[in-house]
Formats: structure tokens, C-alpha cells, sequence
């Protein structure tokens, strides 16, 4: 009938080991071998010339601090966002699940390059403001570690909150409130209580960012590469780049320092949180958590909120939209808005490969969405309540392709499918994909997992209800939020996935994000933005969608 | 609009017929033919290849950095999908070594010169050719360098915008084809170079994102590619009429070892060298082809000198770039 | 020390319909007692509670402390919870699931920057109070619900607050468990000679554990008094209702005596409790308590308030058996020793004493 729980742990590290190890596994050899393909002589070379370059040191250094900053800054932001939302009176609450979302969707290599057309130092919009309206002098440098680290930061934030948020909604205001009686002040309250309580989500949404930003490439690269800073993924870059035969064997052994900390990240977390029932938050009583009156402080809070949504969202779109109505990147005046026309919006509603490829897209969003979070549910439920040696197995595999800098796992998956029929199938995308990104999909539900107190289902298995009855008339119920923070996690990730897809799409297989990465190579920043709004807007219907389906079927109503 | 006129009646006029010949036929037979190619924007000429001959062109781009690794794994697995290939001449020669391409050369190859198709394998049909691009707003045409020298001029520190010269390997053949090519003495290049430097350009990580800062303004002038004053008109885009030549990578074509549709690659290794194509490329995308007599439609460039540089090894390539990141790093 | 409310108000919007949580409630709860806020779910009690311990704000009104005012509408005053110095036991005990116990009791301490060596005295002995002695390093997740619950209250005792506060701490115990805790809870609040506020909604534990009780429904004090009083000599038909169980009657005042309240009702004419300020003719509701009716087959208890029908219905509930008698067509509640020999159909004579007949305006 159904896998037991004796054979479900096998079963998944199958699985899970099949989608992310063999790629890994390629580079892996392709690391060590003579050869620019993949099976060649055996050498050590890669390895000696990767790490005894003198530079390493420097460029290590800046990535801790690249890395720790902006996701340190990530998850600070998304805790605030969450606790203004979940537990104030702050006005406009709609507005948090916009921020949140919206960052998702803007492809990355657009939001960098809003950000430095905002922030440049020649002639960025906010310094032209700075200057010429508030007469101040020098300029800000988005061409700083500390520009990276916000642009990567707010990119990583829509991550942070759909972590933090479904555990923030959950918590038992009564922990708080008996700190406050028992003579804990706001702030005290905050740090001995709050947090601490919080701590598995905070982790998980801070570990998630420091994975996602070790292996980013769109900051580094077009806000870091102009200010010389060099980072792990764009060092690899260059490892790849200098020369025509690119030696991706070298670019996967320096792949390697980032793969290793990764799973030593992984593993920290887990031993930080292994006692899981330490932090059940969930009780099978209803409870409704009280909302906290900001009185005075309402306004003044939400215009912080609102400058965060105005950076987030609407800077960045309005750069886009600006972008897609003139003719070449220039900087708004009255010449600009004089010469708007919607000619990249027609060149990309007339171009056949852009259709096809948001076909693709919506197609590889949807399906891969749904097959990979059934998959998420399943790993994370071995993961969080069977905390087994093998369910530690299981998480370090689910993140491990993950934890490949981008331009690199691609071409393990490359190497891989290349050795099977699914080569230049749009399959080879889809299973690229949720290999890739499982962790987008296991990390809320394990979150969600960690909060359903095993009492509730031990109940149900008391009252004669098989394993599978309990997942699904118990647990699944209870899982709902995370499972849709998982899946528009993911679906937006596809729709907008680059490093896989640049890869493996092939004619008949274009994607929405090689489609606009063909338009970056040739500088078509307008039709670029064109097809980036469209996209925004179907990763907006998706969201919408997951949502509302969302809302069926939860049993409890929220807010 | 005048400087088209002829274009068009070159155009009108090379529509030589296509179907009748046996080649055509077996390739009408095959249905497709399947091109790799790092070149961008020829979506048009793959059209026209499928109006005038009836045989499906199917264009995949592929990026420099990625285009040996990707074509050698499914070379190696025997899955290589491409009849046709196109690259910066250095790839396709290391292509060439592993046993990928084929012999193959085509009528139309007469009318190049003659160091543009020397084995017989590789056919050099055009040079992505470099020069200094500068936004007309900001820089008057006489106050435009005259000599690559000039961009050492101080004034135009913080003012340029160039590919990473310590990784953008067309960059660094480029540096070092100046030195060959250009300069009188090796002294008065590691002056230039060093000069360059002292002006702290700022770097992007290929030649795709160096117009956008020149357009907008945030940059002044960039080490770029002139052909796009076309793709990106109508920004404010002229290239500096330098009294030395322009210089760039030779871009190749073949047909490929195994190739699944020999007879379309065939053909379509003709139709992309013949002169309507060539007209295509030069009109649509701005680029420097050696189609004698078919140049880019911007202005003075049919009178300029564009020269191959040569291929450098990998080995040169990253000893130059760890070279020039040295004595970048240090202004 | 003592605690005084006046006038406190709080209203909530909720789906447009505003709800007085807390209506001109003012109450004074004795210093040194254990006073028990007693009423049905939504009556107001937990939010007045939250008041009074700084959780939440009324709209107006006045709250004083041991004579500080910690909450005075008019004069704009707010004393956040965590300067008011009380102690509270919450219904879920919001015991911290990241600490252990000795860390989770030791917090009201070191919130007062206690020294090191007087909090470990001090949360020893506190848990020796709560018996809990040995369970300093236990995580406080691996605790049964009793345990959690004496943690919680061991947390709130350790700062030794003048005034601790309980929101329905046994709720969530089984029965047993409930009933051993209200005990020593007694036993622990009488010892210490504190001023303690309790929440329930339970009478039974209300009765057993207060030294007053007041009663609320609809945000609204509607009586106060000691357990017995709120049993015996209720005023209230809501209260006597909810206080326990009892036969409620419509009944006419027939005639005023100095020592009884003449009544007539569907039982016929009985004698009862004086109700000052009540004249004949006046409608009233007769109480009677299930415990009070004594069954009779000889005539020795004379004729004052005999009552004769017959069983209607009876159950066997172990410590009693439960039944209903009919009286001209009346149904009343009662209760028979277990071992009783009566059955159902059988012709019954009950009396009640006129001290046990209460009277209550309507």
C-alpha cells in the first residue's frame, strides 16, 4: 500500500539523491579530470591552481562579508516586516504580502541594474536628487560592498519573509506577555523571548540567504565586478571567462569551498536546532494572537514600511517600465519622456521566441511548482519529525545542488543529461529545476512541520487513521500556509530561472529568463524590461492563484 | 536614408535561386538545419534562409564562455545537435583539434580574402570588431580621441566604461593586438595600458553591458563594440574616428563532423556567406563583415580599417589578464 | 495589598458591532485574599484581568495598586506591565520553550537585576514551595502539563509580587489533576498571605478556592460576595443560575412576615427566606437547590413547605442518582442518596426548609 516510515526514508534519498547528486557528482569528476569535458585523466591541477592563487584570501574575506551583511540584513528586515504584520495594528496590511512577493519576481539582473541606475555615482537618479535638489555633496556608491550587500539583501528578503512570517503568525503571544509581567521591558521582552522562540525560522531564513547569496551572481556581478569587488561566484566567473576553452572542471574544484560551506552551514543548523519540540508553537487549542496597538507610532511605522515598499516595488518596477518606454538608457528628463513610445512592448509581443518562451515559462512554473512541493512535503516531514541520521542525509542532499554557485551546477546538470534521453527536453528543465531549488519548497514546510506538535498527529493515529490519512486530513490542513509559501517560492523561482536554463534550453525549450538574458547580451534594455513586466505580471497570477487556492483550503481562518 | 538605397538593390538583386540545385534538394529532404552560434541578432538571416531555400533554420545562441563546454559535452556524448557552427575563431580552432568540424568549403568562399578561409575547415566571414564608442551629448566629435593613445589623457578619468581586462578574454586579445598591431614600441603600449588604468575605468564583465552606461550618460566613452550606434539607435552613439586601425576577433563558421542534416548544413553555410546575408548582418545588426563591398550602415566605417587580431592561447590569455589586473589594480 | 477599579470601560469593534468588554465596572478586590473573578466565556473577566496586570488598556476609567494609580484615563496615566511588580499564571502557561526550568523561574529575578547567588537561593526555594526540587535543569518542554503548570506558578511567585494573578491555570489539567492543584494552590495562596486575582469559569473550582467571588456577565459586575453568600444568598437570578445547579420557580409574594417571605407558586403556597422590599403582589423567582429537598414518607417534619408528586425520572450517576419530580405538572431537578430504594413512578413527599427557599427579583 503506502511506503511505511521504514521504507520512506530510503525512498526519498533516492529520489532526492538521484536529482541532486548526479549533477554534483559530474562536476565532481569533471574536477579532477584532465579533460574540459567531463571523463578524462586524473589531476590534482585544478585543485593546486584554484587554491593557491594568492588572491583567494582577499576575495574570501569579501565574500563573508558580502554574504554575512546581506543576510544578516535580509533576515532583520523580514522580522520586522513579519512582526509589524502579524502582530501590530499597522495599517494597509495587504501591503506585506506585496513586498514580499513582488522582490521574487523582478529578475535579478534587472533589479541590480534599477539599482545602479538609481544609485550610480555619475549620474544616478538618487544622487542627481542628492545633489542638484538637496545640494548635498559626493555621492552614494552603489559600487561599494555596502551597495551589494543591499541590493542583495532586499533581493533575499522575499525569501526571509515567507520563512518568518507563517512561524511569526503562529506564536503564542503568551510567552511574551508573561516576560512583560514577570518585569521584562519591550526590548528585553524582544531579545530573551521573541527571538529565542523564533529561533528555527530566523535560521532557516538566514541560512537559506547566506546559501542564496554565496551563490548569487547578478549583484556581483553588475554592482561588484564595476566596483572591483570581487566575490566566490564572479572569481569562478572569471575563472570560466578568461579564455575561450572555459574550464569548467576548475570553476566546480572552486565551487567546492562554497559547496562545503554550505553543508557545514546545514549542518550547524540542524545541531542548533535539534530539539525540535523544544520550539512548538502550534497547540491543538485556538488561539488568536493579540494585536499589539502601535498608537502613536502607527504612522511613523508604516512610512517606514511604505519607503520599503517604495524601494522594493515600486522603484524598481517604474525603473523597468521607464526603461521599457525610451528608446536607450537615459536618465528620465523632459527629452526622455518626450521620445516614449511602445516599440520594445510590440518588438516583444511580435517576437515568436519571446511567446514560446512564456509558454515554457508558465508551463515549468506551474508543473514544476506542484510536482515540487508533493516532493517538499514529503522530505520534510522526514527531515522534521523523524530526525533520523538518514533524514540528516536527506536535508544535506536536498540542498545540494543548491548550494552550487549558479553558473556552475548548470553545467553539471548539463554533463548529466547529456547521458540521458532527456537532453534538450523541456523535462531536463523541470527536473533541473526542482532538484535545484528543493529547498525553496522544504524549508517553509519544515518550518510548518516543526510547529504541528506530534500529539496532534499521534491523536489522529490513535483514532485508527493510517499514516497517509493523517498526513492529509491532519497535518496537511495545518501545512497549508507553508505550502503555499513553498510553491510561490518556487513557481516564481522557475519562471524566472536563468542559471539552469541558460544552460540546458535548447530551440523548442526557451525560457522566459534566457529570453531576457539574449536581450541583456545584446543591450536591449528596453524589450529586456518590456518582457520583464510581463513577467512580473505572470508570476503576480501565479501568486494570486496559489493564494487563493490557499484560502480553500485552510481550516483556520487567519486575521 | 539615402545610404540604404544601394543595400536594398544588392538585396533584390542576390536572390539567386536557391532551390534546383541537389544540394538544396537532399536539404529540402533533411527539413532543418541546426545552428550554434555565439553571434547575436541573426534571427532575420535565419528567416530569410527558410523563405528562400523551404529548409527550417534553427538558431541557438550560445554564449563565448559557455559555447566549447557545452558543444564538446554533446559532442562527446554523440548527441551533438548542431550541423552548423559559429564562434570567435579561437573556439572553433580548439574545435576543430577535438574533431568536430568537417571539412567543407563553399562556392561563395571565393569572394573573401583569401586569409579568411585558409584550411579549409573554418570560414572567417567577419570581425567583431572593438572600437571607442562615445555618447555625442557629452563628448563633441572633434574632442573625440584621434588615437587610442588619447584615451590615456587624463581627462577622461572616471569617464570610461570598459569589459573586465582582467577576465574578458576579447578584451585582452584585444590590449595585446594593440601592442602588436598598433604601436610603435612595446614601451609606449605599457604606457597606454598603464594611462588607461591611472583613468580608473569602470568595469563590466563583457561588452553587452558597456553601451548602457555610455547611452545614459553615467559614462562618457567605452572600450565597445561600434555596432551598437545600429542595434541601440537611436542613442546618442558615435565611435571615434581613430587615425589607426580598428581591430577584433575573427568570427568562424563550419559545418559540423556528424552533422544529422549534412545537406542543410551545407546550404546553410552558403545562404549565411552569400552576399544577401552578409548585407543582413552588416545592415541589421552593425556588423564589420568580409563580404568585399557590404559594410555596416554607420557612418565613415566603410572607409576605416578593420583588422583580424590573433588568436592567443588560453595560456597567454591568462597571463595577460593576470597582468593587466595587476597594473589596473594598482592606480 | 488592596486593589481598586473605578468606572473602568472597554469597548471592541468587531465585524461592526461594538461589544463592551468591561462596562462602568468598579470593584475593590481586599488586600490578602484570594478573589475569584467568576462568569461564563466573553463575560469580561480575563479582559478586566489584562487590565489590571497592564496587558491591555481600558478606554476610561481608574486602577490602583496597593493606592498607586496604574491606569487613570482622566489623568492619562499607563504603567506598562512590566513596572507594575505582579505575578501571573497564564492559561497556557506560557511556560518558555527555550529555557529550562531553573532559567524560565529565575527571569522575573534577573529582570530585577537580582545578584547571581540570591536568585539561585531564591528559585530553589520557590520550587521547593511548588515541589519541584531537582527539576532545575529539566527543559521546561519535557515536563507534564501539572509540572508546566507549577512552573508557571513558581515563575510567578520567585519576585514575591504583592499581587498575583491567575487566567484560568487549571483549564487545561485533566480532572483529577484539576482538582489535587486547586487544593494546594489554596494551601500555597493561603501560606503566602497574598493578594491573588483568579479567572475561571468553573464554579466548582471558584467556590473551593476563594476568599470572594465576584460574579460577571456582559462586562459587568453583577454580584460580589463570599462563596457562601454567592450560594446561599444570591440576589441574582443569573447568579444562583450559574453558581449552581437549582430549580428556578415564578413565584406571586403573597404576604410579608417578619421572619419569612410568603410565596405562591406552581408548587402551591411555600414559606421563604425574607426578601425585604417586596410587598405582595410583587412577581419574584423561587430557587430552590437540588440539595435541599429532603424526601419524607412520615410527617415528621411537619406540615411548613411539604411538597407531593411524583418521580418522573431517574438516572444513576454513581455518587448520587438524578432525577426530576413532577408537581402539578412541574418538573423539579433533585438528588438521591445512591443507595436510595426509589424508583421511577413512585409517589414522593418533599420538604424544604424556608431558609433554603431563596427568593430572588427578577
Amino acid at each position: 500500500m503506502y511506503a511505511k516510515r521504514s521504507t520512506l526514508t530510503p525512498t526519498l534519498i533516492a529520489i532526492v539523491g538521484f536529482l541532486t547528486v548526479c549533477p554534483v557528482a559530474m562536476l565532481v569528476i569533471g574536477s579532477f579530470s584532465t579533460n574540459l569535458g567531463t571523463l578524462g585523466g586524473f589531476t590534482l591541477e585544478k585543485y593546486i591552481q584554484a587554491y593557491s592563487d594568492p588572491e583567494l584570501l582577499d576575495i574570501i574575506v569579501n565574500t563573508l562579508i558580502f554574504v554575512v551583511g546581506s543576510s544578516f540584513l535580509a533576515t532583520a528586515l523580514a522580522l520586522f516586516l513579519s512582526y509589524l504584520n502579524n502582530r501590530t495594528d499597522i495599517p494597509f496590511k495587504f501591503m506585506f504580502r506585496v513586498i514580499s512577493i513582488i522582490p521574487m519576481m523582478i529578475p535579478h539582473i534587472l533589479f541590480s541594474v534599477s539599482w545602479v541606475l538609481l544609485l550610480n555615482p555619475s549620474n544616478g537618479i538618487i544622487n542627481l536628487f542628492l545633489r542638484q535638489v538637496l545640494g548635498m555633496e559626493g555621492a552614494l556608491n552603489v559600487y561599494s560592498l555596502h551597495g551589494m550587500i543591499l541590493v542583495e539583501a532586499l533581493l533575499d528578503l522575499p525569501i526571509a519573509y515567507l520563512i518568518i512570517a507563517p512561524a511569526m503568525a503562529s506564536f503564542d503571544v503568551a510567552l511574551e506577555e508573561s516576560s512583560r509581567v514577570c518585569g521584562g521591558s519591550s526590548l528585553r521582552t524582544l531579545f530573551r523571548i521573541t527571538l529565542p522562540v523564533l529561533r528555527p525560522a530566523i535560521m532557516a531564513a538566514f541560512i537559506l540567504a547566506l546559501v542564496r547569496s554565496l551563490a548569487s551572481f547578478a549583484v556581483p556581478s553588475v554592482i561588484g565586478m564595476p566596483g572591483r569587488i570581487y566575490v566566490l561566484s564572479t572569481h569562478i566567473y572569471r575563472a570560466v571567462s578568461t579564455g575561450f576553452s572555459a574550464d569548467y572542471g576548475k570553476a566546480a574544484a572552486l565551487g567546492m569551498i562554497v559547496l562545503a560551506s554550505s553543508i557545514t552551514l546545514i549542518y550547524l543548523y540542524r545541531f542548533m536546532t535539534r530539539e525540535g519540540e523544544k520550539y512548538v508553537t502550534i497547540s491543538s487549542r485556538g488561539y488568536r494572537p493579540t494585536v499589539i496597538r502601535l498608537k502613536g507610532a502607527r504612522y511613523p511605522l508604516f512610512a517606514v514600511v511604505g519607503l520599503l515598499s517604495f524601494i522594493l516595488i515600486v522603484l524598481p518596477v517604474l525603473v523597468l517600465f521607464y526603461t521599457s518606454m525610451v528608446p536607450y538608457s537615459m536618465v528620465p528628463s523632459a527629452k526622455a519622456f518626450s521620445m516614449m513610445s511602445w516599440r520594445h512592448w510590440i518588438a516583444v509581443i511580435n517576437d515568436p521566441i519571446s511567446l514560446l518562451s512564456l509558454k515554457n515559462s508558465v508551463l515549468l512554473g506551474v508543473g514544476g511548482a506542484t510536482l515540487g512541493i508533493f516532493l517538499s512535503i514529503f522530505v520534510a516531514y522526514v527531515i522534521v519529525k523523524v530526525r533520523t541520521k538518514a533524514s540528516g542525509l536527506l536535508e544535506s542532499l536536498s540542498f545540494l545542488s543548491f548550494s552550487f554557485p549558479g553558473i556552475v551546477i548548470g553545467v553539471g546538470f548539463m554533463w548529466f543529461f547529456v547521458q540521458t534521453p532527456l537532453y534538450a527536453t523541456i523535462w531536463a528543465l523541470l527536473i533541473g529545476y526542482i532538484a535545484t531549488y528543493l529547498p525553496y519548497g522544504v524549508r517553509p514546510l519544515a518550518s510548518a512541520f516543526v510547529q504541528v506538535h506530534s500529539h496532534l498527529e499521534e491523536s489522529s493515529l490513535v483514532c485508527g487513521a493510517s499514516r497517509v490519512q493523517t498526513m492529509r486530513r491532519i497535518v496537511i490542513p495545518l501545512l497549508v500556509p507553508g505550502i503555499v509559501s513553498g510553491w510561490i517560492l518556487m513557481a516564481t523561482m522557475f519562471v524566472r530561472e536563468l542559471t539552469l536554463s541558460v544552460v540546458l534550453s535548447r530551440p523548442g525549450t526557451e525560457v522566459l529568463a534566457v529570453q531576457i538574458l539574449r536581450f541583456s547580451e545584446d543591450g536591449l534594455w528596453g524589450r529586456l524590461s518590456a518582457l520583464g513586466i510581463i513577467m512580473i505580471f505572470i508570476s503576480t497570477g501565479l501568486v494570486v492563484l496559489a493564494s487563493w487556492v490557499g484560502a480553500i483550503f485552510k481550516p483556520i481562518q487567519e486575521e | 536614408m539615402k545610404k540604404f538605397v544601394p543595400f536594398l538593390l544588392i538585396m533584390a538583386l542576390s536572390t539567386t535561386a536557391w532551390a534546383g540545385n541537389p544540394v538544396a534538394e537532399e536539404a529540402k529532404a533533411e527539413g532543418k538545419a541546426s545552428f550554434y552560434a555565439n553571434i547575436t541578432a541573426i534571427e532575420p538571416i535565419v528567416e530569410a534562409f527558410g523563405e528562400d531555400t523551404g529548409v527550417k533554420g534553427e538558431y541557438t545562441r550560445i554564449s563565448t564562455s559557455k559555447f566549447l563546454a557545452t558543444v564538446l559535452t554533446e559532442f562527446q556524448a554523440g548527441k551533438l545537435m548542431a550541423d552548423v557552427l559559429q564562434a570567435p575563431l579561437p573556439v572553433m580552432e580548439l574545435l576543430k583539434e577535438k574533431g568536430v568540424l568537417a571539412p567543407y568549403r563553399p562556392a561563395e568562399a571565393d569572394k573573401y580574402p583569401e586569409w579568411a578561409s585558409k584550411d579549409g575547415v573554418i570560414q572567417q566571414f567577419g570581425i567583431e570588431y572593438v572600437g571607442l564608442i562615445y555618447n555625442t551629448e557629452l563628448v563633441k566629435p572633434e574632442d573625440a580621441p584621434k588615437r587610442y593613445q588619447d584615451l590615456a589623457d587624463p581627462k577622461w578619468k572616471d569617464r570610461i566604461v570598459m569589459a573586465n581586462p582582467a577576465s574578458h578574454a576579447t578584451t585582452i586579445s584585444w590590449l595585446v593586438g594593440l601592442k602588436e598591431n598598433v604601436f610603435e614600441s612595446e614601451a609606449e603600449w605599457m604606457d597606454f595600458v598603464k594611462g588607461l588604468a591611472a583613468n580608473r575605468p569602470m568595469f563590466v564583465k563583457s561588452f553587452g553591458p558597456t553601451p548602457a552606461p555610455i547611452e545614459s550618460g553615467e559614462k562618457a566613452i567605452g572600450i565597445s563594440m561600434p555596432k551598437y550606434i545600429i542595434t541601440k539607435a537611436p542613442a546618442p552613439l558615435d565611435w571615434a574616428r581613430l587615425e589607426q586601425p580598428l581591430m577584433g576577433t575573427p568570427r568562424g563558421i563550419a559545418i559540423a563532423a556528424n552533422a544529422k542534416h549534412p545537406n542543410a548544413a551545407k546550404l546553410f553555410m552558403d545562404y549565411f556567406l552569400s552576399q544577401k546575408s552578409m548585407n543582413l548582418l552588416a545592415s541589421k545588426v552593425g556588423e564589420y563583415v568580409l563580404y568585399p563591398g557590404v559594410f555596416p550602415p554607420i557612418d565613415g566605417m566603410d572607409k576605416a580599417k578593420v583588422i583580424p587580431i590573433r588568436e592567443l592561447s588560453d595560456e597567454e590569455l591568462a597571463k595577460w589578464g593576470a597582468e593587466f589586473k595587476r597594473i589596473f589594480e594598482m592606480s | 495589598m488592596e486593589i481598586q477599579i473605578e468606572n473602568l470601560c472597554k469597548r471592541y469593534t468587531s465585524g461592526g458591532n461594538t461589544i463592551n468588554a468591561l462596562d462602568e465596572v468598579n470593584l475593590t478586590i481586599p488586600a490578602n485574599q484570594i478573589f475569584t473573578l467568576l462568569g461564563p466565556s466573553g463575560c469580561g473577566k480575563t479582559t478586566l484581568l489584562r487590565c489590571i496586570v497592564g496587558l491591555e488598556s481600558p478606554d476610561s476609567g481608574e486602577i490602583r495598586i496597593g493606592g498607586e494609580t496604574v491606569w487613570s484615563g482622566k489623568d492619562n496615566i499607563y504603567v506598562p506591565p512590566e513596572k507594575r511588580g505582579l505575578g501571573m499564571v497564564f492559561q497556557s502557561y506560557a511556560i518558555w520553550p527555550h529555557m529550562t526550568v531553573f532559567e524560565n523561574v529565575a527571569y522575573p529575578l534577573q529582570t530585577r537585576k537580582t545578584d547571581r547567588n540570591v536568585i539561585r537561593e531564591k528559585v530553589a526555594k520557590t520550587l521547593a514551595f511548588v515541589q519541584l526540587e531537582g527539576f532545575e535543569d529539566r527543559p521546561a518542554t519535557k515536563l507534564s502539563g501539572g509540572q508546566q503548570q507549577r512552573v508557571a506558578l513558581a515563575r510567578a511567585l520567585v519576585a514575591e509580587p504583592k499581587v498575583i494573578l491567575f487566567d484560568e491555570p487549571l483549564s487545561n489539567l485533566d480532572a483529577k489533576l484539576r482538582e489535587e492543584t486547586r487544593k494546594d494552590l489554596r494551601v500555597f495562596l493561603t501560606e503566602l498571605g497574598i493578594t491573588a486575582v483568579y479567572v475561571t469559569h468553573d464554579r466548582i473550582e471558584a467556590l473551593a478556592l476563594s476568599d470572594s467571588i465576584a460574579i460577571m456577565d456582559k462586562g459587568r459586575i453583577i454580584e460580589k460576595g463570599t462563596p457562601k453568600d454567592i450560594y446561599f444568598r444570591s440576589e441574582h437570578h443569573f447568579v444562583a443560575d450559574f453558581i449552581g445547579r437549582t430549580n428556578l420557580i415564578d413565584a406571586v409574594v403573597t404576604a410579608q412576615e417578619p421572619s419569612a417571605t410568603i410565596v405562591d407558586c406552581a408548587l402551591g403556597s411555600l414559606r421563604c427566606a425574607p426578601l425585604p422590599r417586596t410587598n405582595p403582589g410583587d412577581k419574584v423567582v423561587l430557587s430552590l437547590r437540588p440539595e435541599f429537598l429532603r424526601f419524607s414518607d412520615s410527617d415528621k417534619d411537619g406540615p411548613t413547605n411539604r411538597i407531593s408528586g411524583r418521580i418522573d425520572s431517574l438516572v444513576f450517576i454513581g455518587e448520587a442518582l438524578e432525577g426530576e419530580v413532577l408537581v402539578n405538572d412541574t418538573s423539579l431537578f433533585v438528588k438521591v442518596p445512591p443507595d436510595s430504594e426509589l424508583k421511577e413512578g413512585d409517589p414522593i413527599s418533599i420538604t424544604v426548609s424556608p431558609a433554603n427557599c431563596l427568593l430572588l427579583t427578577k
